[in-house]
């Protein structure tokens, strides 16, 4: 039976006409009138066109009304992605053109489906897809789409660089850079704000400070980095570093430390018994001493000031360094999250001075305003001696120099990321600056001082770079 | 790079149907917006978000601020406030997501943590069994807000020190307490000594300090 006899029966029935035996001869000639099986031809076709005009209307409808999100982008940072017409299930689009992506700074490259460029602006951005589906006529009006996505902003252009307030009582300098011989030595240290401290006009915490002591030979370099969360910090590190000064230009020269010149002379030609043994507990004690005696400055400081201990939380590293006719003795101390590292001539090895205080989360640390250090069973092992005929570099560096550069703590024992290091420093980096390590260079701190302004995504600490060449 | 993991825990239940929900989609947008501002954010910030009724639903799991897209949260017309429940969601999450610093692995920094409800916990039993176990996870700041009369300062209370109330959950509100929410993220990523925790900006007025 055909389609159209169908159509009429059904139709038929549909209306309450019954068709029986008697009638059947009638409805055989009916349905054989060819005017009227085209009848039947033409309401089939108007009710195909209009149920897949239906079906197209609606398609169009959900296309336009359908949620997609694109990823994010970032202003000054490549771009890509892909829009997927099969995972869209966008199938039925047979033609369509995109508007508004070259403002953008982006393009469509329709062979891989992607949306590709640098974005050029910030913001809720919106962009058109003009679109056609199949079963549309080909010079019909085409649909728009608009599709938004999100661009953040270029985070290097977003940090502001406001001055410090100058009338400020804990007032110090945003940028600090110095340098001078140690003996036979050189050393250049800078000390830089950090992006987040200059972003809100917040000041440095960290803080250096350097001498050498012509009468007795030894030398001294303190380093330390006041805690970003307590409010006086700044002050902590500058009196724990002007105090490491100020007790060994007292101490250095009594005859404590001439004691420590006849130990360590012993211990070089071999005489004398158990004489590292009593080497290291003469930096035990001594050294010890010293960092006990700046914790109590620190006490008598807050007392004044009529503030917490904790506002004045900062780690300390210190260094003593002298040069004998056998070569150079090293003695160390620290807490906190700041290494010290001694490379050997020939750049071969690297001794860590010092462990770090790292906690199992990010700016946990210790402090040399805690207490509880000094009752710590570490607390010995927070001692470095050395003796060594002589040394490329010794450096001493704040988390803001060791985050972005060593990243975790086993990095600092490997002498290749010390190379690394030093390559860095040679003009091996983004911006080709150079610092050179020669005596008598007048330009060494602010070379040091612009290579300190190096970009890394997420560290953007107080830097301070100590380096003994 | 060292990570400042965020994670909110939304009540979407039944009482929060109609403009509170409306407000909290608008509020959360906008919090999202400014952070977006900040550049020590944009380099360190990562979010998450779990909103609970009678079901927890991870609706965004932890996202970079750069990547994140907020979804539009919904919610039922009634039920039950399963707070109890999300937190053992969150203590998993937590587990898995955050990560703690080795010798050669970067530890994330402390995550901060801040809950909005408008009710209580209808599954009082397991949100008080969970107290200790959150507690347990060192966040750098727990951050308890109750909006609304219906609100109970107290139960919060019992999971943290840092409670803060709404008097409503109006748009303008709940603006003021996002505003707030960034500022103190903007505390999270800075040095600290071991076992210390984050200190909250002072709250603006409209925002009670619960003490």
């Amino acid at each position: 039976m055909s389609e159209e006899i169908i159509y009429i029966k059904n139709l038929f029935a549909n209306r309450g006409i019954i068709l029986n035996n008697k009638l059947e001869h009638l409805f055989d000639a009916f349905v054989k009138d060819e005017f009227n099986i085209k009848a039947v031809q033409q309401i089939l076709e108007n009710q195909k066109m209009l149920t897949e005009k239906w079906k197209l209307k609606n398609r169009i409808s959900d296309i336009l009304q359908q949620p997609v999100s694109i990823p994010n982008g970032t202003v000054n940072k490549p771009y890509e992605a892909k829009l997927d017409f099969i995972k869209l299930g966008w199938n039925e689009i047979v033609f369509f053109e995109l508007f508004g992506l070259d403002d953008l700074g982006l393009i469509y490259e329709p062979l891989e489906e992607v949306i590709s460029g640098i974005p050029l602006k910030n913001g809720d951005l919106k962009f058109v897809l003009k679109f056609r589906v199949e079963g549309e006529l080909e010079d019909s009006e085409l649909h728009e789409k608009t599709i938004s996505f999100v661009v953040n902003p270029d985070p290097k252009s977003l940090w502001k660089d406001i001055k410090s307030d100058e009338s400020d009582p804990y007032w110090k300098e945003d940028n600090i850079t110095s340098s001078g011989k140690l003996g036979e030595k050189n050393i250049v240290v800078a000390s830089k704000r950090g992006r987040s401290h200059a972003n809100v006009g917040s000041f440095r915490d960290d803080h250096f400070t350097f001498k050498h002591l012509d009468n007795t030979g030894w030398s001294i370099i303190a380093l330390a980095d006041g805690a970003g969360s307590s409010k006086i910090s700044r002050d902590g590190s500058k009196t724990a570093c002007d105090g490491i000064i100020n007790y060994f230009s007292e101490n250095l020269s009594t005859e404590i430390f001439k004691e420590f010149d006849i130990l360590l002379k012993d211990h070089c030609v071999g005489s004398g018994e158990n004489t590292l043994k009593k080497l290291n507990h003469f930096v035990y004690n001594n050294l010890g001493k010293a960092a006990l005696d700046i914790h109590k400055s620190l006490e008598q400081r807050a007392n004044k000031l009529e503030v917490n201990l904790k506002d004045l939380h900062t780690t300390l590293i210190f260094v003593l360094l002298k040069k004998y006719e056998f070569g150079y003795a090293i003695l160390s101390f620290g807490v906190g999250d700041c290494p010290i590292g001694l490379i050997n001539k020939d750049l071969s090895s690297v001794n860590l001075m010092n462990w770090l205080d790292v906690g199992e989360f990010g700016g946990g640390t210790r402090f040399i305003t805690m207490p509880e250090i000094f009752q710590s069973e570490k607390f010995a092992t927070r001692f470095g001696f050395k003796i060594v005929e002589d040394f490329s570099y010794l450096m001493l560096m704040t988390d803001g120099i060791y985050d972005p550069k060593f990243v975790v703590e086993a990095n600092l024992d490997k002498i290749e990321k010390w190379l690394e290091f030093l390559e860095d420093l040679n003009g091996k980096n983004e911006d080709n600056i150079k610092v050179d390590f020669i005596k008598d260079n007048t330009e060494i701190e602010t070379q040091l001082s612009k290579w300190m302004d190096f970009w890394s995504p997420g560290n953007h600490d107080d830097r301070t770079l100590a380096v003994i060449f | 790079m060292r990570r400042l993991p965020v994670y909110f825990l939304l009540d979407t239940s039944g009482s929060m149907y109609g403009e509170p929900i409306q407000a909290l989609n608008n509020a959360l947008s906008g919090m999202i917006n400014t952070l977006r501002t900040d550049p020590q954010a944009l380099d360190s910030l990562w979010i998450s978000v779990i909103t609970f009724d009678r079901e927890v639903k991870e609706i965004v799991p932890l996202t970079e601020l750069v990547s994140f897209q907020l979804p539009e949260i919904v919610c039922p017309q009634s039920g039950p406030t399963h707070t109890g429940a999300a937190l053992e969601v969150l203590y998993q999450k937590v587990i898995t997501d955050v990560r703690k610093g080795t010798s050669d692995q970067k530890g994330d920094w402390k995550p901060l943590f801040f809950l909005f409800t408008d009710g209580k916990p209808s599954d009082i039993q397991l949100y008080r069994q969970m107290i200790s176990q959150i507690k347990s996870l060192n966040f750098g700041a727990v951050v308890g807000c109750a909006a609304g009369h219906l609100a109970d300062d107290s139960l919060l209370k019992e999971l943290t020190d840092s409670v803060v109330h709404l008097d409503t959950c109006d748009s303008t509100t709940l603006k003021t307490f996002f505003k707030w929410v960034s500022d103190t993220i903007e505390q999270g990523n800075k040095s600290q000594g071991t076992g210390e925790s984050v200190e909250l900006p002072a709250p603006p007025s409209e925002i009670h300090l619960v003490i």
